[in-house]
């Protein structure tokens, strides 16, 4: 059967055994357990330092109250990158590509702090849906648009991770495959199109790391309104 | 990782009733590794030796003997000839995209390696160095002590020639303070004695005095009118007679 550049998104199943499941798990096996020693190895003590800067970072505007939300939301990024950065492997599947996966995870945190806003200080949290300073006559159209935004929050968070990680897929697979074609024909340009991979890879591992930030960003930032 | 979790289930079977007893007891022959948890050994510094950055240096331990130097290097180049050739392994799009993935990674591990491990060793070196630092701040800290402990026992040694000092001064004072009373008194006693000479003199002028007063007026008194008439004549003639003699020495 032909193959076509959207089956390396297809949730891979072998056997009748849902194959997403290894790859959702198996990359917490790269991450060592910090130990009860004092000094630990190379890695452990970079991972470490690693956590608990971007952890501090991350939470630097968030007041008391949002702290509790740090364990989720370090062990979200953490989990985003490894998926990110192990998807840019050859045959391998990335499950963040997964539209389905990402609405998933965006979702129900956005859905929690929408809710806790609402819940604990409503005045507050419905006041975000007015920009200071606004003209008057404009107030009606934009609460509305602001509600929409408010709404459209949890899709533009998963479309955005999956949409960044598909075309950075799509894209790597088409430039390698005009290599591969251009090779017995024209070898320069298929040298100029292997750099031209080699920056594209370049990006991708960027892109893979930023689009987790970015998604774990966005989290503490609508955390930061609302707690 | 297998063995702790052997020790916990060791542990959760044991307190788990008489067939927990029994099941600790069957599994005993599985567990290979020692038990005691402590002292713990220390974690190697560095990590195994690899070749190329994935082959680890066992492998071409193992094959030495029976292949030389090139057999790992051989086992590797057949094998993926074996590949290619049977079409076990094709190659498309995705071998491209490998290379490209390879070819950063090595770029990335070759150029950023030892930053990246000097990083790391610097992170544990700062928390040793902190440590350090408190115990050595101690350890100072302890040690300007004992010096200045031992400055006050030197310092306190001396004390008897502080006392011998205080000592010395006090009798000073002491013997001034005599000294000047002592003073006072002969000044006073040399005082009254010079009024007492100093009134004597007195009485003796004014009866000096006092006589020369009656001496003269007695006198004065006995000289009566007749002989002051006398007396005043003879003077006269005296005087003429002088006067006489003089301008005769003054004619010659």
């Amino acid at each position: 059967m032909m193959l076509n550049y959207f089956d390396q998104f297809a949730s891979p199943i072998f056997l009748g055994v849902p194959l997403i499941a290894l790859a959702l798990t198996l990359p917490w096996l790269l991450f060592p357990t910090p130990s009860t020693r004092w000094l630990s190895n190379r890695l452990t003590s970079t991972q470490g330092m690693f956590i608990s800067t971007f952890t501090q970072q991350l939470l630097l505007p968030v007041n008391k109250g949002g702290h509790k939300w740090a364990l989720i939301l370090i062990s979200l990024m953490i989990f985003l990158v490894s998926l990110n950065m192990l998807g840019l492997m050859p045959y391998t599947f990335t499950p963040t590509t997964q539209l389905s996966m990402n609405l998933g995870l965006a979702t129900p945190l956005w859905l929690a702090t929408v809710i806790m806003g609402l819940h604990n200080q409503p005045t507050h949290a419905l006041s975000h849906l007015l920009p200071e300073g606004t003209p008057t006559f404009l107030i009606p159209i934009l609460i509305i648009i602001e509600t929409i935004s408010l709404i459209i929050r949890p899709l533009a968070l998963g479309v955005r991770l999956t949409a960044n990680l598909t075309a950075g897929h799509l894209l790597i697979q088409l430039i390698a495959t005009a290599a591969l074609v251009l090779l017995p024909l024209m070898p320069t340009v298929a040298f100029f199109t292997m750099i031209l991979l080699f920056f594209l890879t370049l990006l991708e591992i960027a892109v893979a790391m930023i689009q987790a930030y970015v998604f774990v960003l966005l989290l503490s930032l609508y955390l930061q309104e609302n707690i | 990782m297998l063995s702790r979790l052997v020790l916990v289930s060791a542990s959760a079977l044991k307190s788990s009733g008489p067939l927990g007893a029994g099941l600790v007891q069957a599994s005993r022959s599985l567990q290979t590794s020692s038990q005691s948890l402590a002292p713990l050994p220390p974690l190697p510094e560095k990590g195994g030796k690899v070749r190329h950055g994935i082959f680890p240096e066992e492998l071409f331990q193992l094959l030495y003997p029976k292949t030389g130097v090139t057999g790992p290097y051989m086992l590797g180049t057949g094998l993926i000839v074996y590949m290619l050739s049977k079409e076990i392994y094709v190659i498309n799009h995705e071998t491209f995209a490998a290379a490209s993935i390879l070819a950063v990674m090595v770029y990335g591990v070759k150029k950023f390696g030892p930053k990246v491990a000097a990083f790391a060793d610097k992170i544990n070196e700062d928390k040793e160095a902190k440590a350090q630092e408190v115990k050595d701040a101690a350890i100072e800290s302890l040690t300007q002590a004992i010096e200045d402990e031992k400055k006050e026992q030197w310092r306190a040694e001396g004390r008897y020639m502080l006392f011998d000092a205080k000592r010395n001064n006090v009798a000073m004072q002491l013997e001034i303070n005599y000294r000047e009373r002592l003073h006072m008194v002969t000044h006073e006693v040399k005082r009254r004695l010079d009024y007492q000479i100093a009134l004597q003199n007195l009485q003796r002028r004014l009866e000096q005095e006092h006589m020369v007063n009656w001496v003269e007026k007695s006198v004065i008194s006995s000289i009566t009118p007749q002989q002051e008439k006398e007396s005043i004549a003879k003077c006269i003639t005296d005087l003429k007679a002088l006067a006489k003699v003089t301008q005769a020495k003054a004619a010659l």
